[in-house]
């Protein structure tokens, strides 16, 4: 482990960062396709907590309070809890190319998802069966890849591979058999991912369980520090390390599964948004964590601005941040390549 | 030789006209041949007599119906084709259309299993011809005699029409029912030129809005209609095609009457009216959200009842102006088309009147008491 030595103090910089989130969420909460004046929108909210009178009518306060707030509350705390899932994840698997979405946990989710939607009315189901599909596919890469004491990176990628094939063809059974009027627009929009269904009642789902993992995951954050030094090294220092890789494991999956019931597959969050973060504040988690989370959040609602912002039509989420995650990926792997930086 | 020119002008005219609007040609051959062209220009030979049909593009079926008047020369449909009659109008007037085969494609797709499809020993298939050609290239390797289809417009649909005329050996009929289109139309096109600019309502159709919402934009058959039926399709200007929008650009739009797709079984006005984000928008204000009828197919896309959707979209749209006597207008249409007219809870049931009786004007202008 490499520890980076920091430009500026921490607390300055996680300041930084609270500040940035802030503002990219108020600005946010400016711009959209209903044209609402940034005073305005101050006073809707202004109002919302404090009842006051005011020249604003029932087209701008439901754009302001109904529409955008909770999206931008969607996508804050998913693109946080995606990027916290990936910090710990790369921690725990001690492999730098691991996210959500490599490891199946993405697949799996979304196939349980899938499935919730075919067979259920509602979305009652779809956050049990995201977690319990995603929870499956987790254990089948990790079984595939404990062939070895030390889990290898080639193996463990292969078997994310592997199980994402798996879980992506049941996932395309269930758009083969689905009723094409009643169940497939929901399963389609779905899998490519989109915050415009955001709801406060969807939120109430999803953000307690997203919290409340983020927020168990920070608590082991040194845990997951001891972890990431290797089987070994973690047993010689006297921790449990299945019981607390299970531990990280769970919480991980946990907040893949929420993000998805909320806002479908969203990739590449929890891949390139730690080593985003990683090169700013280096690879101790007490302080990855939180700057993972911060950047994330900031990352996932500017990128659903443009979604929901630059065109009269939609634009499905997912194909936005891989697009944009695919080159950055790329660019971040090359460069810490030219540095001879260590990964983790 | 000045006589002649406008005459040949005249010929030529009528065979673009023709072109146009059938674009099949039909030639009855000798004894029991018949050939079709296409409308991927492609010429179709079927020795001996037409017994046995396959639709697979999805409201080709309830036309065979319509234009043979009987369910028995079709032997297989797409399974989507078979829903829209499953519980509806077509299905008590014909009981013996839900016998047909429905399982020679799957899902979305319109890829038939070949072997299925040849064990139904079909004189005849109706594909599609404007989605690539691996949806029928493996039927004509089969040996399969195949007519395709293409979508969209009301003039490929009267090409359909007039196709099965000449197949079923009802060509007198498919005229006929090709003559009412084509005169609603201009009716309806004259009607709403004299509707000032101003007055037209701003509309917006949902092909989808309980997954998410899908509106239909300019080159739609639905844009044409709304405009055919004196609205203003506010979706034109920014959108092509269909594509999905969010909440805020329908209130944006602030669209005076939405129509709703007859495809979301379970969609009614009420999901709109129900839904606190859309409060603002003007059509959920007056409750002048309506779900499209759904009669021998679905009054969505282009179909034999096209005409009568026309119809019902100008009196949603203008309840103010003078308007076609709908219940009259349906019982003649259904008596040409089906042999039938609907009973008086039949016409309820297509015109969804439990699910729309809560929208404003509706009863006063399709209820019992008119």
């Amino acid at each position: 482990m490499t520890e980076r030595r920091a430009v500026f103090p921490f607390s300055l910089l996680a300041g930084l960062l609270v500040a940035l989130t802030g503002a990219v969420a108020l600005f946010s909460l400016a711009v959209g396709r209903f044209p609402v004046p940034v005073e305005r929108v101050a006073w809707i909210l202004f109002s919302a907590l404090i009842p006051a009178e005011g020249s604003w009518n029932v087209q701008e306060t439901s754009v302001v309070l109904l529409i955008r707030l909770p999206r931008v509350l969607g996508s804050l705390i998913a693109g946080g809890g995606l990027a916290m899932a990936g910090a710990a994840l790369q921690g725990v698997f001690r492999n730098p190319l691991v996210g959500p979405q490599i490891i199946g946990v993405s697949s799996g989710a979304g196939f349980g998802g899938a499935l919730a939607i075919l067979l259920f009315d509602g979305l009652f189901a779809v956050i049990p069966l995201a977690f319990v599909f995603g929870l499956l596919a987790m254990i089948a890469v990790w079984s595939l890849g404990s062939g070895d004491r030390e889990e290898s990176l080639l193996s463990l990628v292969l078997g994310g591979v592997v199980i994402s094939a798996f879980f992506t063809a049941l996932t395309s059974l269930g758009q083969y058999v689905a009723d094409p009027y009643n169940k497939l627009p929901a399963i389609v929009m779905w899998l490519m991912g989109s915050f415009a269904s955001s709801s406060w009642d969807r939120l109430v789902f999803a953000v307690p369980v997203i919290c409340c993992s983020g927020t168990l995951l920070y608590l082991v954050r040194f845990r997951i520090n001891v972890l990431s030094l290797g089987q070994e090294e973690a047993e010689a220092l006297g921790i449990d390390v299945a019981r607390n890789r299970w531990f990280v494991l769970v919480c991980t999956t946990l907040i893949t599964a929420a993000t998805v019931a909320l806002a479908g597959i969203v990739g590449w969050v929890g891949l390139v948004v730690p080593h985003m973060a990683r090169m700013l504040v280096g690879s101790d988690h007490r302080k990855l964590l939180p700057v993972s989370a911060l950047l994330g959040a900031t990352y996932l609602t500017l990128m659903d601005d443009v979604a929901r912002s630059l065109t009269a039509a939609e634009i499905p989420i997912g194909i936005l941040t891989a697009l944009a995650g695919a080159p950055l990926f790329a660019f971040l792997l090359k460069k810490r390549r030219r540095e001879g930086g260590a990964w983790m | 030789m000045r006589r002649m020119l406008p005459n040949r002008l005249r010929v030529v005219g009528t065979g673009i006209c023709a072109l146009m609007f059938a674009c099949f040609l039909i030639s009855p051959g000798e004894g029991a041949k018949t050939v079709v062209t296409d409308q991927a220009g492609r010429e179709v030979v079927i020795e001996g007599p037409i017994e046995r049909i396959v639709t697979i593009p999805i409201p080709a079926a309830s036309m065979v119906l319509a234009v043979d008047g009987s369910s028995e020369k079709l032997v297989g449909m797409n399974p989507l084709s078979k829903t829209a009659m499953e519980g509806e109008i077509l299905s008590e007037f014909f009981p013996e259309a839900l016998k047909i085969r429905s399982d020679i494609v799957q899902g979305e797709g319109f890829q038939p299993n070949v072997e299925t499809l040849m064990s139904l020993a079909p004189d005849i298939v109706f594909q599609w011809g404007n989605f690539g050609d691996n949806l029928y290239t493996p039927l004509l390797n089969a040996g399969m005699k195949v007519a395709l289809f293409k979508y969209g417009t009301q003039e490929y649909l009267e090409g359909w029409i007039e196709t099965f005329g000449a197949i079923l050996g009802k060509q007198e009929k498919s005229a006929t029912i090709l003559d009412w289109h084509r005169k609603t139309r201009e009716q309806l096109a004259k009607r709403s030129g004299a509707i000032p600019d101003s007055e037209k309502p701003r509309t917006l159709y949902f092909l989808r809005f309980l997954a998410n919402y899908q509106v239909a934009g300019k080159n739609t058959h639905n844009d044409v209609s709304i405009a055919l039926a004196g609205g203003k399709n506010v979706a034109a200007e920014e959108i092509d095609g269909f594509a999905a929008v969010n909440e805020e650009q329908i209130l944006l739009w602030d669209p005076e009457v939405i129509l709703l797709n007859g495809f979301e079984r379970e969609l009614s006005p009420d999901h709109v009216y129900t839904n606190e984000r859309l409060k603002g928008v003007s059509a959920v204000r007056n409750r002048r959200v309506y779900k499209l009828p759904l009669g021998g197919y679905r009054w969505d896309p282009p179909n034999q009842e096209t005409p009568l959707m026309w119809m019902w979209m100008s009196a949603v749209l203008h309840p103010g102006r003078d308007k076609f006597d709908l219940a009259g207008e349906m019982e003649r249409a259904y008596g040409l088309l089906y042999g039938r007219a609907p009973s008086r809870d039949q016409y309820d049931h297509i015109l969804l009147m439990e699910k729309n009786r809560g929208s404003a004007h509706y009863d006063a202008l399709f209820g019992r008491a008119k």
